[in-house]
């Protein structure tokens, strides 16, 4: 017997041991070091006085031209210009800026004695760099025809071949955001963020969190009660997002579908601030498809698109049905007097059958044969996508068209575009992008088309009229209405792409701050403004 | 409940049930309900569950309509009429089409004996290191939405448990006296599986069936819930769930539906089984 | 099931060690075989998913802005799509057995870099699952079978029952919707909060809990009625001392034996709980893989979710050795 008590005392302290030491492993990572480098976890909790933004947008990378709208949007990185609501150009990194009377030579004088979150001064020469780096690699900065850029004195001079009215517009961007030196390995990849915002990165765990603190070398006053620390989280689902404001863990939720939209208005602990953006979300067609290079289906498939019904059951609001492709908020470019987009299935087949596809068999049209059948990608980062993608799918079997609906991420699009596979795709586009609607028009509807505009559009005079546009220099801004009104009218009647809806962005804010206000270009979220109540 | 619910080793002691006792009953009665909605519901129904009417979205459940309208204002209860049809069809496919092939394996493997057999356990092993819900994941990658990835997946999955079990019973039963009788006496493999292997090896089937449909059925309800699992507009019982989830606020009746569905199926599974085998 | 109440062997160390290694042998193949299954399967993606892999590969290193046509022939040649698969395949495999797991296409990551910070989280929450249903489950069962047919009995059984029959998924959806909806007592989602891991942990507890409990339960009932158990009362020992001394190893044995089982149901149920709870662990990693078809990332994490499957069963094969020596596992 003492043998078998010995024996089982020496197993059950090798059983404590093992036990103890199982529950130690867990507690190891809470000590990791907070300023490790992109993959640094902070496992601390969120305590009372972090404001917790929670978005469904996910960092895929550290470089500005992936994922740098999360810096800008949390305040940490800045770019030379700025934006007000209204869209007038602001000054930022940048303090004035002028343009010479051929509109050939642009100026930007720099804000003197501003530093970067690591101390180093913000020269023409670290400005110089990234504005190159960003020029260097195709984005919105090969919209202008740039002939060279320079540093003179205290100022960034860009020299165009052409005259590029937005020039100051494509600065505001969230690519051409100035980084310090100390962000940039040898090689010139960006290995952490390091910019000159009023709030400075503390950790980042790639691709769902970062922490930031404020930033005391910003300048400008101490208000009591204001945010001092922050922290982004992604999430993917919506209703986890609505979750998380009601139960009070987070205080800011953007991107909100409907049914959360209608159980917050209800909570005791959250209110919810909406704005309209200049933002619509459209059918994006590859009209270099053998199917949808015929304008009249093109047109037949916009005349089945129920916008009020999509608008109503599915965004609560009848009115963002889109009778145009621009928003009535973006005035200018939004004309009333534009017949608006119809519905009509009967007249939808009517045009199929001209165009030679005629019913076949299982209800869905045929053509020498070939089936008409295509499909529509989508992505499920703003939720409402992939319900209008189903409404759609439903609306064109209804006319003949048998649709498949391939949902997957928002990268999805730009590759399809690219490699020529897309054939439909179901896409939010913002032409507030760059805050001046040319430049983004350029970029969509130009002479190649764009990852987020048109495909295989075969049309001289929309680009032709948009360059026009934006190499109008002050001397005749008189055509520039019509030359607007024309475009409109272009893109309604040729249909590259098919509005469906227009956007309304809801916020969910948690009563515990106050100040909150939607920025309608979706730059910042404004949490230097916001103060704990 | 999982795929591999259970170790074949558990089925070699236990003798299967032949009375029913209140438990099977109520399984049954609950199994047969079911079965009989998933069988004539669509008919019954009679609507089509991709036809939309947006502006009766969210519409409240009526005596014409029982269940309402979802969110794109089709009919909630033909949508789950045919999601429960497409989830238990697909379910009973995949069973049957491990079942049989698992089987054949398993009695080859055991009568032929050496390299076959060898072999075939290799990859049996190499299959059942991997759990099955994390397989069928892998193949649902290489087509997203699709139903070839759900059935071949599953299948696979499942098809371990029937080999395991037909070759482990076989082994013991080829060595027992009245088999090696019948051998003895010339009658061909044929009549021997026939007369003395599958009447033994039925019932063991039977109930691995009974909790690999359960697992089929939840394999594809929890793709569709992660949301690889097929694409809209098809109705199944799990992308229905997560679909209808954000209005459990305004119509709770609507999310309700297909979890109710779920639960009742697999708990008539459940039910089925005596409480010895307890998995 | 057999039952002792005194080891028959002299238990030593090398007699344990010679029990588990056959075990621990097996186990170790089938880790290799995980391995060989998972890149192959992955393998085969990378030249069947629709679309451009090497396109889709460039674009997730350059990105989307800077990939032109030389650059994804450029990936094309590197990573051989354009060789035959027997090729190919074998030096994929051999790859993959250096421990070579490439770069994520995503975010341009070495796919070990992002799997090492994503384990954490899936192990603490595995471990918790496995702590708080140990705890709730086999408890429960020894109570209940102390009594057979009486109140606790049949309420384990009814809940059981029903726990049974739902998914985790579902359980997880009830339990956000009670705890954290309507008496917001527990975070929703998120890992920033110690108690964050409480609502995953205790759906995946609950939905092993309510097997191992009737597990404990039968063993418990069997013990209560055996012979030498009526001797230890019989003996003068209290129904506390019996039950330490003698009832309990016997009832480990089969609930521990039960719990290599349930790791089939832990390892999915990590999956699809991380994924509701927005967990950032590995199985959350792997959805989120697929979705983006970002094939390294899948093999990795697929691989470390069987990985780790098979060194959790062999914890257990090692265990049930331990407990009980005349096992041959």
């Amino acid at each position: 017997m003492s043998r078998s008590s010995e024996v089982s005392r020496r197993r059950r302290s090798v059983l404590a041991a093992t036990v103890t030491a199982a529950s130690l492993l867990p507690w190891r990572g809470a000590s990791a070091d907070d300023r490790a480098g992109p993959h640094a976890h902070a496992f601390t909790a969120a305590g009372k006085d972090v404001l917790t933004v929670v978005g469904p947008w996910e960092m895929t990378g550290l470089d500005p031209s992936r994922a740098g709208y999360m810096f800008q949007r949390m305040e940490v990185v800045e770019t030379l210009l700025d934006v007000s609501n209204r869209g007038r150009l602001q000054p930022r990194l940048a303090t004035s800026w002028q343009v010479s009377d051929d509109g050939l030579r642009w100026r930007f004088r720099l804000r003197g004695n501003r530093r970067f979150h690591d101390g180093s001064e913000i020269t023409p020469e670290n400005v110089l760099m990234c504005l190159r780096r960003a020029h260097a690699r195709p984005g919105v900065l090969r919209l202008a025809d740039i002939r060279a850029l320079s540093a003179e004195g205290g100022d960034i001079v860009i020299a165009l071949n052409r005259p590029f009215a937005p020039l100051p517009y494509l600065l505001t961007h969230f690519s051409v955001q100035i980084l310090a030196p100390a962000s940039f390995d040898a090689k010139g990849n960006v290995v952490r963020i390091v910019g000159s915002g009023p709030f400075r990165i503390v950790s980042i765990s790639m691709p769902q969190q970062f922490d930031v603190e404020r930033f005391d070398g910003y300048g400008g006053l101490a208000v009591p009660g204001q945010v001092r620390r922050a922290r982004y989280i992604s999430v993917a689902r919506a209703e986890t997002r609505t979750l998380l404001v009601q139960s009070g863990q987070a205080e800011l939720a953007f991107s909100l579908d409907p049914p959360s939209i209608r159980a917050l208005r209800t909570s005791p602990k959250a209110v919810l601030v909406t704005q309209m953006l200049p933002r619509t979300t459209f059918l994006k067609l590859n009209s270099g498809h053998p199917i949808l290079a015929d304008v009249r289906v093109r047109r037949a498939i916009s005349l089945c698109v129920e916008r009020q019904g999509i608008a109503r059951a599915l965004l609560r609001d009848a009115d963002l049905g889109a009778s145009q492709l621009f928003p009535p908020s973006m005035s200018g470019w939004h004309d009333p007097a534009l017949a608006p987009l119809r519905t009509d299935p009967a007249a939808a087949r009517r045009l199929l059958a001209d165009a030679g596809w005629l019913p076949g068999p299982d209800g869905i049209r045929y053509k020498n044969g070939q089936r008409l059948a295509l499909s529509l990608t989508t992505f499920v980062d703003r939720p409402e996508l992939p319900l209008i993608a189903a409404a759609l799918q439903e609306e064109m079997r209804q006319i003949g068209i048998a649709v498949r609906v391939v949902i997957g991420n928002s990268s999805d699009i730009p590759a399809g575009h690219r490699s020529g596979n897309l054939q439909l795709g179901l896409v939010a586009r913002n032409f507030g992008n760059l805050p001046d609607p040319v430049a983004t028009l350029l970029q969509d509807f130009g002479i190649e088309g764009g990852d987020w505009g048109a495909m295989g559009w075969r049309n001289a005079e929309v680009p032709a009229t948009l360059a026009r546009l934006a190499a109008a220099t002050q001397a005749d801004p008189a055509p520039d209405a019509a030359a607007r009104a024309r475009v409109a009218a272009v893109l309604q009647a040729e249909l590259p792409v098919i509005p469906v809806v227009w956007y309304r962005q809801v916020c969910a804010a948690s009563r515990r701050i106050a100040g909150v206000s939607i920025d309608p270009f979706e730059r910042s979220y404004r949490i230097s403004q916001l103060q704990w109540t | 409940m999982s795929m591999h619910s259970l170790s074949s080793d558990d089925f070699i002691d236990t003798a299967p049930q032949r009375r029913l006792g209140r438990a099977q009953l109520a399984g049954i009665v609950l199994l047969a309900a079911i079965g009989i909605f998933a069988l004539f519901g669509p008919w019954l129904v009679g609507i089509d569950p991709a036809a939309q009417q947006l502006e009766r979205y969210l519409e409240a459940p009526s005596l014409a309509h029982p269940l309402g309208f979802d969110q794109l204002g089709r009919s909630a209860l033909a949508r789950l009429a045919h999601a429960a049809q497409l989830s238990l069809a697909l379910a009973l496919v995949s069973v049957l089409s491990a079942a049989i092939p698992g089987t054949l394996v398993g009695l080859l493997a055991a009568w032929r004996g050496g390299w076959l057999e060898r072999v075939l356990a290799a990859i049996a092993d190499a299959v059942l290191a991997l759990p099955g819900l994390l397989l069928v994941l892998l193949l649902a990658a290489f087509a997203p939405g699709g139903f070839w990835p759900l059935y071949v997946g599953i299948s696979l999955a499942l098809w371990v448990e029937y080999f395991r079990v037909v070759r482990a019973a076989t082994r013991i039963l080829m060595a027992s006296p009245h088999v090696e009788a019948a051998r003895l006496l010339g009658f061909g493999p044929l009549h021997i599986v026939r007369r003395h292997l599958l009447p033994e090896l039925l019932p063991r089937l039977f109930t691995l069936m009974r909790f690999g449909f359960a697992g089929a059925v939840l394999a594809m309800s929890a793709l569709g819930f992660v949301g690889v699992g097929l694409q809209p507009p098809t109705p199944e019982l799990g992308v229905m769930m997560i679909e209808l989830l954000p209005y459990y606020g305004e119509a709770p009746w609507l999310v309700g539906a297909p979890v109710l569905t779920l639960f009742l199926t697999l708990l008539g599974l459940l039910l089925l089984s005596p409480e010895k085998e307890t998995a | 099931m057999t039952r002792f109440s005194s080891p028959r062997m002299h238990d030593t160390s090398l007699n344990l060690v010679r029990r588990i290694a056959p075990a621990l042998a097996h186990r170790l193949l089938q880790a290799v075989l995980v391995a060989l299954l998972v890149g192959t399967l992955c393998f085969f993606m990378t030249r069947m998913l629709p679309g451009d892999m090497a396109y889709r590969i460039a674009a997730g290193r350059y990105g989307y802005d800077m990939v032109t046509t030389a650059a994804a022939e450029a990936v094309r040649l590197e990573l051989g799509l354009d060789r035959p698969w027997p090729a190919a395949l074998v030096e994929w495999w051999s790859r993959l057995l250096q421990f070579d797991l490439g770069v994520s296409q995503v975010t341009a990551q070495p796919v070990a870099m992002e799997i090492a910070w994503q384990l954490g989280p899936t192990v603490r929450l595995s471990l918790m699952a496995m702590g708080l249903s140990l705890l709730i489950g086999p408890t429960l069962g020894v109570l209940a079978g102390l009594k057979p047919g009486g109140v606790l009995d049949r309420f384990t059984l009814a809940i059981s029952t029903v726990l049974r029959a739902l998914p985790s998924f579902l359980l997880g959806l009830v339990l956000v919707l009670l705890f954290s909806v309507k008496l917001g007592v527990l975070p929703a989602a998120g890992h920033d909060d110690h108690g964050s891991i409480m609502l995953p942990a205790l759906t995946l507890a609950l939905g092993m809990a309510a097997v191992s409990c009737r597990v404990a339960r039968d063993a418990m009932v069997q013990v209560r009625g055996s012979a030498y158990f009526a001797f230890a009362l019989t003996k003068g020992l209290s129904l506390r001392h019996a039950l330490l001394r003698h009832g309990l190893r016997n009832v480990a044995a089969p609930v521990v034996a039960y719990l290599g089982v349930q790791l089939v149901y832990l390892v999915e149920g990590v999956v699809l709980v991380e994924t509701i709870f927005a967990w950032p662990g590995i199985g959350h990693a792997l959805v989120h893989a697929i979705f983006g078809r970002d094939v390294p990332m899948i093999q990795g994490t697929a691989l470390v979710l069987g990985l780790m499957f098979v060194l959790f069963n062999a914890l257990v094969d090692a265990a049930c050795a331990f407990i009980d020596p005349r096992r041959r596992p």
